[in-house]
């Protein structure tokens, strides 16, 4: 009678978010599945480790799966940078045809050498702006101060239509938006509702310029210590539930847009055809800017998927 | 001379990183609101700084007995069960020094051999955390002294911060003055 | 089986003597060990990512210097003449104004310890020699100091923040009207006392005097403003606040009140100087005493002694993050909190197990520590009975208030026998009555929920959210 394999699972959102949900259908089929021989642990609410920190705990053997956001892995590859390119994809449908894709999934074991297996990516969404101030061409963004993630690509977005992008702990930015201390950030849908920055920013551009994704990622000893019976069991279960997570996703940010719209705190600006050119033509030559690190077939490859 | 001068440093080296972290976040309030910018990595850096301000410290700390604990229960017993007591809870806290010792150096070691920087800061991350090495090598030190000056006679516990001394200092520095009332 | 060895492990290691934070390290450390899989290098990264990776925590010894800038550089004696101008005619009015003293110094600093030792050393030899019995006197302040971790700043709240990624100043808007309620209940008890006990009363000053007092103490005053206006007017979060305050605290005293530092002693105006040769003498004398701050005895105790109560208090809550990080990996707080929502408690009485677990634990810890400890344990189970998080946090602040007073470890007792020289067992009788007010005022604090989320839900209606 050997010892059950455990899983644990550390993410940094609530159980009632996508990412949460996907963890907890991945703990129960596997518990329906494989019952007795794996049993996975979820840990939400960063209350194992940080998205700072979980990858090298990961690495260490005391975590087995994560679900950090993309560009928290620009320090292990900085290919994923692909995925923060601002304008790269025009739908979730092109991210799904590229993620699934040869260079997709060839992406996802770009960090083999340090440690690292991707095993899918999940969805959040595409990006909106916020602000406190309408911004319907890229002039109305010059010179406001926008809150990012770590990221060098969204860094250079931003200053590409001349704004300040500054770094702040995702639980100061809902303060620090209120009292106008920055100016605006970007945001799934999702994200803007559950933290309610649509409350205090009176205006959210329906700019869809971006995409937030995130990787299902584990450990390569780990992974390859499972036996070939298991980590088979294991990867299925992992695709349906990351089916499930982006199945939840792509509703939530249908009705959380509809909610923050319904509340009337946010005004909802649309682009023009025109105007969305205009943001393309001044944030795309950040893609020439990274093309050396990503590599030019890949960029091209994640473009031709809009087709 | 030496071990004065060394002291000096150490308490330079603290007193350096605690106003500079300080300054530095006040750079980036003044940065946003004089000049409308602000710095990617000021976050990053002053968290670090308050990391190795922490970890280097600590021995300092010990050496001048400022970290809190509970002796009631040992000053019930005499001298010498007292000097007992003490030689226990510093091999005790050697244990711990030696594990986090051993743990940082495993961490440490994989992260150098993985070759990550920090997430802003173009440092290695091996490099940033290394401070975890200093520090516990440096407590382990002080308490080594504290358990050879208990083994030797003279101290018989850890000095645990006399905040009723440093208060006197105060009431000493006022009397001097004719308080307002 | 493993909830009892770590916490029998950690009073162990603090009975023989131990460093709290050492204690508690070395108990996380050898659960981890011998009932867990998890490695020690991973402990290693975790005591790493406390220490690094809580931009909340950085205001913590950011808090700690400004108030120390404050504490020596004479900030305090202004403010208790200020308080003594307003209310030192009442009946029992030194008392009083001591208590409002400790109310206004609790608003520039974030520790309970600092407040006692910044007020209670000039004002319990004051009252003493007014007429107060001593213990009169003793009472009052080292229960008017807990206020420094109830009215905002507050170290505790932060930490309790960092715990449970509630904002910190959502907490630092539902401490103000309790700490001012619990100040004004201590004022009504103090004036009760003096009408039994007919304590004295100082004559009115005047309004010239309060004004006097008023704009003398006004360097300090402005520092409330600074920091509670850009927290809540949105200017800065509570760890940019707490930087601003800090440097706003170094020129003040030193260039302002002049009180330590190298500017001690130059008069602002010497006698038959003209005004502009005043002000171009300041000037250059403040220049040339920049540099020499760095090498000045008293800037660098100040310094020093700032630093090394932030690395006393910043490796506890370190370690009490490693420690709460072991509960963690065992699923000790999923566990319990099965068991006690098993037991189908009603808010109410969960509130009352909320009490006792944390007035127990008040007694042995200092309190960032059992915030960690707890708020993990609590928290969740709080949420599912639809208790506010932010009420949660101010019941649990108002606890490690009680804490503070309670043996061994009440660091308010520690202060105040050290001020008034007498033993730890004298402090705790002339603390006695004054608790039991404390405790009065923990079952409304409990119970009406409002006290602490009115002001905050308040401010939110006047933004116009909900
Ligand atoms: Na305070
Ligand atoms: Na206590």
């Amino acid at each position: 009678w050997a010892k059950p394999v455990v899983i644990k699972f550390s993410h940094v959102v609530a159980e009632n978010t996508p990412k949460g949900q996907m963890a907890n259908k991945f703990k129960d089929l596997v518990a329906e599945r494989l019952g007795g021989k794996v049993v996975v642990e979820v840990y939400p609410n960063s209350q194992l480790f940080g998205d700072n920190k979980v990858l090298e705990a990961m690495l260490l053997g005391d975590v087995q799966m994560a679900a950090p956001s993309l560009s928290k892995f620009e320090r292990y590859t900085k290919k994923v940078a692909l995925y923060d390119l601002p304008f790269l994809f025009e739908d979730m449908a092109a991210v799904d045809k590229f993620q699934s894709s040869k260079e997709g999934q060839d992406m996802l074991a770009a960090m083999k050498k340090k440690g690292l297996v991707g095993l899918g990516y999940l969805h959040n969404g595409l990006k909106q702006l916020s602000s406190s101030k309408p911004l319907k061409v890229p002039a109305d963004v010059a010179g406001l101060k926008f809150r990012i993630m770590s990221s060098d690509v969204l860094a250079a977005q931003f200053k590409a239509v001349k704004a300040t992008p500054l770094k702040k702990p995702f639980s100061e930015v809902f303060t620090l938006l209120q009292t106008r201390a920055i100016d605006g950030q970007e945001n799934t849908w999702s994200n803007i509702y559950s933290k309610k920055f649509f409350e205090v920013q009176p205006y959210i551009t329906e700019s869809n310029h971006g995409l937030l994704d995130y990787m299902v990622v584990t450990s390569a000893e780990f992974w390859m210590d499972l036996s070939d019976e298991l980590r088979v069991e294991v990867k299925k279960a992992l695709d349906e539930a990351i089916l499930f997570g982006n199945k939840v996703a792509a509703d939530k940010a249908k009705t959380d847009k509809q909610k923050i719209i319904d509340s009337k705190r946010s005004q909802i600006l649309e682009l023009t055809p025109e105007e969305r050119a205009q943001w393309v033509e001044v944030m795309k030559p950040v893609w020439k800017k990274f093309e050396h690190e990503i590599g030019k077939e890949l960029i091209d490859a994640a473009y031709n998927a809009n087709n | 001379m030496f071990l004065r001068v060394l002291s000096q440093v150490e308490e330079a080296l603290i007193s350096l990183l605690l106003i500079a972290t300080t300054l530095l976040v006040f750079l980036d309030v003044v940065m946003r609101f004089g000049f409308n910018t602000g710095f990617m990595w000021t976050q990053e850096l002053t968290l670090h700084m308050s990391a190795w301000f922490v970890l280097f410290g600590t021995s300092y700390g010990i050496k001048v007995g400022s970290h809190i604990g509970v002796d009631a229960f040992v000053k019930l017993f005499p001298r010498g069960m007292r000097r007992l007591i003490t030689c226990v809870a510093c091999i005790l806290s050697l244990c711990y020094c030696g594990l986090i010792l051993y743990g940082s150096w495993i961490y440490l070691a994989k992260m150098k051999k993985i070759g990550i920087e920090l997430e802003d800061l173009p440092i290695p991350t091996w490099l940033a955390h290394g401070m975890l090495l200093v520090g516990f090598s440096f407590i382990s030190i002080r308490i080594l002294l504290l358990l050879w000056q208990v083994v030797i006679d003279e101290a018989d516990g850890f000095r645990h911060v006399d905040e009723a001394k440093e208060s006197m200092e105060i009431v000493e520095e006022l009397k001097e003055e004719e308080v307002t009332p | 089986m493993t909830t009892a060895a770590l916490f029998i492990l950690l009073f162990g290691c603090m009975l023989i003597g131990m460093p709290i934070a050492l204690a508690l390290g070395l108990s996380s450390i050898t659960t981890i060990l011998f009932f867990s899989s998890d490695s020690l290098a991973s402990i290693a990264l975790k005591l790493f990512e406390a220490l690094s990776e809580h931009y909340t925590l950085l205001a913590i010894p950011f808090f700690i210097l400004s108030s120390a800038f404050l504490s020596t550089g004479g900030v305090a004696k202004r403010i208790i003449r200020f308080a003594l101008s307003l209310v030192g005619h009442i009946r029992g009015g030194l008392a009083m104004a001591s208590v409002m003293a400790c109310m206004i110094f609790a608003a520039v600093s974030g520790s309970s310890p600092a407040t006692v030792a910044a007020i209670g050393s000039i004002v319990i030899v004051g009252m003493v020699r007014a007429g107060y019995p001593e213990s009169f006197a003793a009472g009052v302040i080292t229960n008017a100091g807990t206020l420094g971790i109830l009215i905002p700043p507050s170290i505790v709240m932060l930490v309790y923040a960092a715990a449970t990624e509630v904002s910190a100043a959502r907490m630092f808007m539902a401490g103000f009207i309790p700490g001012l309620m619990m100040g004004g209940i201590l004022m009504l008890a103090i004036y009760i006392a003096a009408r039994i006990k007919k304590l004295p009363a100082m004559p009115w000053m005047g309004f010239g005097e309060v004004l006097a007092a008023g704009s003398s103490a006004f360097g300090g005053l402005m520092l409330i403003i600074i920091v509670l206006g850009s927290i809540y007017g949105g200017v800065a979060s509570p760890t940019e606040a707490a930087a601003v305050s800090a440097v706003y605290a170094f020129l003040v005293s030193i260039f302002g009140y002049r009180d330590v530092g190298p500017l001690k002693e130059v008069a602002w105006r010497n006698q038959g100087e003209g005004v502009a040769s005043a002000v171009l003498r300041n000037c250059a004398r403040s220049i040339q005493a920049i540099p020499r701050c760095l090498n000045d005895p008293d800037v660098r105790k100040i310094i020093l002694d700032a630093s090394k109560v932030s690395i006393m208090l910043l490796f506890i809550i370190a370690n009490a993050m490693l420690f709460a990080h072991v509960l963690t990996t065992e699923r000790i707080p999923h566990h319990l909190a099965e068991l006690i929502i098993g037991w189908g408690l009603s808010p109410w009485m969960f509130l009352i197990v909320v009490n006792l677990l944390l007035l127990m634990a008040g007694n042995f810890m200092e309190p960032s520590a059992i915030l960690l400890i707890m708020a993990p344990i609590l928290f969740p189970i709080a949420v599912k009975l639809g208790i506010d998080p932010i009420h949660l946090g101010i019941i649990m602040v108002v606890n490690m208030e009680i804490g503070m007073l309670t043996p061994p470890v009440g660091l308010n007792l520690f202060v105040t026998a050290g001020i008034t020289g007498n033993s730890i067992g004298w402090v705790i009788r002339a603390c006695l009555p004054w608790l039991m007010l404390l405790l009065i005022f923990l079952i409304i604090i409990t119970y009406i929920p409002q006290v602490s989320l009115f002001l905050p839900e308040f401010l939110d209606k006047l933004h116009g959210y909900q």
